[in-house]
């Protein structure tokens, strides 16, 4: 499958078109606010039409994952390497763009949510031009996460998304905005670390023959899934070694800490609570997505080995993260802080699906990714509804709101709802298909996390009493209910939402074939 | 003919050490420095075009075998001959306006930097040692150039002590080596076959010496107390050109004179590396002068390139080499913009905490700033990333993996420093409401080719770093 | 051997220089013992040199001690300097940068 538009592939154009609209809002003066507005939100509008016209081509029955001829809309060339000299055989980084069933989705919601990101990023007024610049790059950075093949160029994307995220948090955030940036950037800096570390060391372990016969050391992550081209005598060859496990380990951590998993986890209250709103939109929506998807990309299939023998590790960790995440969020007066402490737990059942390596279990992480992505989305659009209106956040300060926004209030109640697992509405599929498939792996583990559920039920139910129902108070009587811009951000989420609650076929399908392929890879790697 | 083509592969010294006596006979007649700038900024890029030049011929010896030129060595006098020229566009604003504009700068600058490129094209110990003491000697003068300033007086003293001490050890070194080879010339060196008592004396005491010059953790004391008392730009020309003529040097002695035994003293490499980069790394954490945190960073820089060097193939040499090109590149940017804001309030505008909502005064400078210091943390896409990566990569492929490991986690230390300025400039509000001065267009044309040269060599590093690699025909 | 007298001799002379350095809080005296220790590598360079009856030795002394003079010369300069600031030349007593 190809889809060329001016000669260039549609990935590259779906990964820079941002950098495009960049240049444009840099081009316009700054006092121009409305036009750097319109700039911003037209390239991401256009973002999403292309994001829509691939998921539409999108092959359904071709699995990708380790084949590299069933992988889509490839672009390949190389990067660093350069022709003309002779010596060039030895270094290969590759400029290597394809999607397949485990990608396609997270391109899909990077684009929405990018959208609907920059609709509440209207009400921002200070220094508009740099925040769109900003928030442009950080698009770029996420979406080439998701498309590229090349561990390098995956490593350099990923580090890209730091920069704008540590002055998005720092400039535009709140009070103790350069405590949240620089714990949000060490965290995943320390992460990236451990990243380059095993990037390295696949690199020297991973050779294969090119067409010239010569071998060659290479960061094409498809190469290195192969273990017959893992070098002899080299630090990662064979199964089960120790070093393999250590780079699973460290793999592992810097992934984790992007999740964020338990222990890794306390970088993320404080960002999301100093966050502007629409920048802990992208960071729950997408941000989080990065790391579960990273683990299903690059660290299950380069390392089944380790995969399957820390599978009851992951599962753990998931399980402590969905108990612990739901206790602090109960015990947390503070809006925001309630639903970023819900992500740890919600990020906790995506850990626990993917970590039982059945077929239902990881179909259903990746779907709670993506729903995950919108329902959390609109959470916090909701309480930035309300902070907009008011300056509060405190679960406290509000009551009845009901009363007073109508509107709003439904489609909080449908937010609340789907993150609690309503049946009906999405969360509720992919949930009950990563318990499902988790309970036919480890039944104890299992059987203690859906105690999570419940955990999490009363903590939305409390919210929406405090928050929604009950006596209002005086100073709020006059709050108006949504204006046409933030019905806009909502009701597309709110659409897909209850689209996927009522009917997941279309997305299952979407990503059923690789995932298949990738589970019963890891399962033959690694048993 | 065949002594012009002699001279021509020497071509940059002569430029420069006529440049030298040139600028300072001009002050002479002329008594306004501002010529002498012009002049001394001419010699440079003359002197930068033999360099390119030199670098893209062919390598060899010339007189006597005394020099050495071509590939690492002409690499080494563009290295060098860059840092000059960008440390001397930014000297004469920062000069000028903290009341210091002499002519005797840019004759001082000249004659070490003349120190300097003797000391990359070096073939001979005795044209070794001549460069690396003329180099000295005229950054005493410059670290002590504001003579009425206590704490650059103090730098120059503790420069100098320390640099004459180093410099006993080093001809130590060399006389020992001396007597156990029984030559002088480097390539003869590594031909000697008695490798004695004497002979490993010898190669200690010169490390000794190298390492003070390339401001190794323990012989690194004086570094930050130069670097803080020197005028700013002396320092960006220090903490440039002076570090890359050493290292450059020393690529030179370990892999032309010392290259059988490189088994051996790998290991002493491996130790101080791991000193230097954990050392730097805490020290600089706890800094609150922008300058001396600057400083610690560059010994820290020093200790990733001696995991570079501790590897001992020619894929770490070059990637050494590139670390070295990116080195000077951001630190010349960051020195150049801290000078900027240093001529504030009185100048002395160099504790961090100073820089309390600048970056948005200058959203220009800002965005230098946070150029300079991302690369320096090594985030791709800026050239310290690639730098870094490719001298972690080679020390790998060499089986180094704890260095590695340990230099990796000490880098991860390094973001708090250097974002903690970034939260200055960014996340604090400014209350002094001061208002910031125009730089002049030299000024800013300089550091915004700085910052640029630093992103294109971040994205497109291919072709510099096949280049270098071609030096040792690296197969990388 | 008569090699190894002056090549012991040179060693101590340095070690003195070296202890010197390390120990001596007065600037000149230090200046004084970095001298020496220069001086001690002469010799050491200066017998080796006649011993292997190899000129290079003698021609890098020729060069050290030339040297060494621009350094005495730079060096008090330096120490006249500080003491016009400080009043004093004693290095314990110089120190405004710490740290």
């Amino acid at each position: 499958m190809e889809f060329n538009i001016l000669g260039i592939g549609v990935l590259t154009w779906l990964v820079f078109l941002p950098v495009l609209g960049m240049l444009l809002v840099l081009l316009i003066p700054g006092n121009n606010k409305n036009a750097i507005r319109w700039t911003a939100l037209g390239i991401t509008a256009l973002q999403l039409v292309l994001a829509v016209i691939v998921t539409c081509l999108f092959d359904r029955s071709a699995a990708g994952v380790n084949d590299p001829q069933s992988f889509q809309f490839i672009e390949q060339f190389r990067w660093i390497a350069v022709e003309s000299v002779p010596w060039i055989g030895k270094i290969e980084i590759l400029y290597f763009l394809g999607i397949d069933g485990l990608s396609i989705l997270m391109v899909l919601l990077t684009a929405i949510i990018s959208v609907i990101g920059v609709i509440s990023s209207w009400n921002i007024e200070k220094m508009v031009k740099g925040y769109f610049v900003l928030y442009l790059l950080l698009v770029t950075g996420m979406m080439g996460v998701f498309v590229a093949l090349d561990f390098f160029l995956f490593f350099i994307f990923w580090e890209v998304m730091l920069l704008p995220m540590y002055f998005l948090i720092g400039i535009w955030g709140g009070p103790r905005r350069e405590y949240a940036a620089i714990k949000f950037f060490i965290y995943t800096f320390f992460g990236g670390v451990l990243m380059l570390l095993v990037m390295l060391g696949l690199y020297f372990s991973v050779a294969y023959t090119n067409e010239a016969g010569e071998m060659v050391h290479t960061f094409n992550l498809l190469h290195m899934m192969n273990s017959a081209n893992f070098v002899e005598g080299s630090i990662f060859y064979g199964l089960d070694t120790t070093w393999r496990y250590i780079a699973w380990v460290a793999l592992f951590v810097s992934f984790a800490i992007k999740v964020p998993l338990f222990p890794f986890h306390t970088w993320l209250p404080d960002a999301h609570v100093e966050a502007p709103t629409p920048i802990s939109v992208i960071l729950a929506g997408v941000l989080l997505k990065l790391g579960t998807y990273g683990m299903l990309r690059i660290l299950y299939p380069i390392l089944p080995d380790g995969t399957v023998y820390f599978m009851y590790l992951m599962a753990f960790l998931g399980m402590i993260s969905i108990i612990y995440g739901a206790l602090c969020a109960m015990a947390q007066d503070d809006f925001k802080k309630l639903i970023a402490y819900s992500s740890i737990s919600h990020m906790g059942i995506v850990m626990l699906g993917m970590a039982s390596l059945t077929n239902q279990g990881t179909v259903g992480a990746v779907l709670q990714m993506f729903n995950h992505g919108t329902i959390t989305a609109m959470l916090f659009l909701t309480v930035g509804v309300l902070y907009d209106r008011t300056h509060k956040r405190g679960l406290y300060d509000f009551g009845g709101i009901a009363n007073q926004m109508p509107k709003y209030t439904g489609i909080a109640m449908v937010a609340l709802f789907a993150s609690l697992g309503l049946p009906g509405l999405s969360g509720f599929v992919s949930e009950f298909f990563s318990f499902l498939g988790a309970f036919d792996a480890f039944r104890w583990i299992t059987i203690i996390s859906v105690i999570g559920i419940v955990l999490t039920a009363a903590y939305v139910l409390w919210t929406i009493q405090r928050v929604f129902l009950g006596e209002g108070k005086e100073e709020h009587n006059s709050l108006a209910d949504l204006t046409g811009r933030e019905l806009v951000m909502f009701v597309p989420l709110l659409l897909i939402v209850i689209f996927l609650g009522v009917y997941p076929g279309p997305a299952i399908e979407l990503m059923n074939t690789s995932i298949s392929t990738l589970v019963e890879f890891v399962g033959l790697a690694g048993k | 003919m065949e002594s012009v083509n002699e001279l021509l592969t020497i071509s940059p010294i002569v430029i420069i050490g006529f440049a030298g006596l040139f600028v300072m006979m001009l002050d002479a007649f002329t008594g306004n420095a501002r010529w002498s700038f012009y002049a001394s900024l001419f010699f440079c890029l003359a002197a930068l075009a033999g360099a390119v030049q030199n670098v893209l011929g062919p390598t060899g010896t010339s007189f006597y075998s005394l020099v050495y030129y071509g590939g690492t060595a002409s690499f080494g006098a563009v290295l060098v001959l860059t840092g000059t020229l960008f440390s001397l566009c930014l000297s004469k604003d920062y000069l000028e306006q903290t009341g210091n504009h002499i002519a005797e700068v840019y004759s001082l600058v000249l004659f070490a930097a003349f120190g300097m490129l003797l000391l990359v094209q070096a073939n001979h110990m005795i044209v070794l040692f001549l460069g690396i003491e003329s180099m000295s000697i005229a950054l005493y003068a410059l670290a002590g150039l504001l003579r009425d300033q206590k704490k650059s007086v103090e730098a120059a003293l503790k420069y100098f002590l320390l640099g004459a001490f180093s410099t006993g050890f080093l001809l130590y070194g060399i006389a020992l080596l001396y007597g156990s080879t029984g030559s002088l010339a480097l390539p003869e060196i590594a031909e000697a076959s008695d490798k004695g008592v004497m002979y490993w004396a010898g190669v200690g005491l010169l490390f000794t010496g190298f390492f003070f010059k390339v401001s190794a953790v323990p012989f690194h004391m004086w570094t930050p107390d130069v670097y803080q008392g020197s005028p700013t730009t002396v320092t960006a020309f220090m903490a440039t050109a002076s570090k890359s003529a050493a290292f450059v040097a020393f690529i030179l002695v370990l892999s032309r004179a010392l290259p059988d035994t490189s088994q051996q003293w790998q290991e002493v490499l491996w130790i101080f590396a791991v000193f230097t980069m954990v050392i730097g790394n805490l020290l600089a954490l706890v800094q609150e002068n922008i300058k001396r945190m600057l400083a610690y960073s560059s010994i820290a820089h020093a200790g990733y390139i001696m995991v570079g060097l501790a590897a001992t193939s020619g894929a770490a040499y070059s990637a050494v080499l590139y670390y070295l090109f990116a080195y000077t590149l951001m630190n010349v940017g960051a020195f150049g913009v801290v000078a900027y804001y240093e001529c504030h309030k009185n100048c002395d505008f160099t504790e961090i905490k100073n820089y309390a909502g600048l970056g948005f005064k200058k959203p220009i400078m800002g965005i230098l700033m946070s150029v300079f210091l991302f690369s320096m943390v090594g985030i791709p896409p800026f050239a310290g990333f690639i730098g870094k990566y490719r001298v972690f990569a080679a020390a790998i492929d060499e089986g180094l993996i704890s260095l590695v490991i340990i230099g990796v986690l000490a880098s991860a230390i390094s973001v708090y420093y250097y974002l903690s300025v970034l939260v200055y400039l960014y996340m604090k509000e400014d209350e002094t409401g001061m208002v910031m001065k125009r730089p002049s267009t030299l000024y800013s044309l300089a550091l915004i080719i700085l910052a640029l040269l630093t992103i294109y060599f971040g994205v497109h590093p291919g072709l510099l770093t096949d280049f270098l690699g071609s030096f040792y025909s690296v197969t990388w | 051997m008569e090699l190894d007298w002056y090549l012991g001799l040179s060693a101590v002379l340095f070690s003195i220089g070296v202890i010197g350095v390390l120990t001596r809080r007065n600037a000149i005296v230090i200046l004084m013992c970095a001298e020496l220790m220069l001086n001690a590598v002469n010799l050491t360079l200066v017998s080796l040199s006649a011993q292997m009856g190899d000129i290079h030795g003698q021609i890098l002394v020729f060069f050290s001690l030339s040297v060494a003079a621009a350094e005495a010369a730079v060096g008090l300069a330096i120490i006249i300097a500080i003491y016009r600031n400080h009043l004093s030349v004693d290095i314990t007593k110089i120190n405004l940068l710490r740290w």
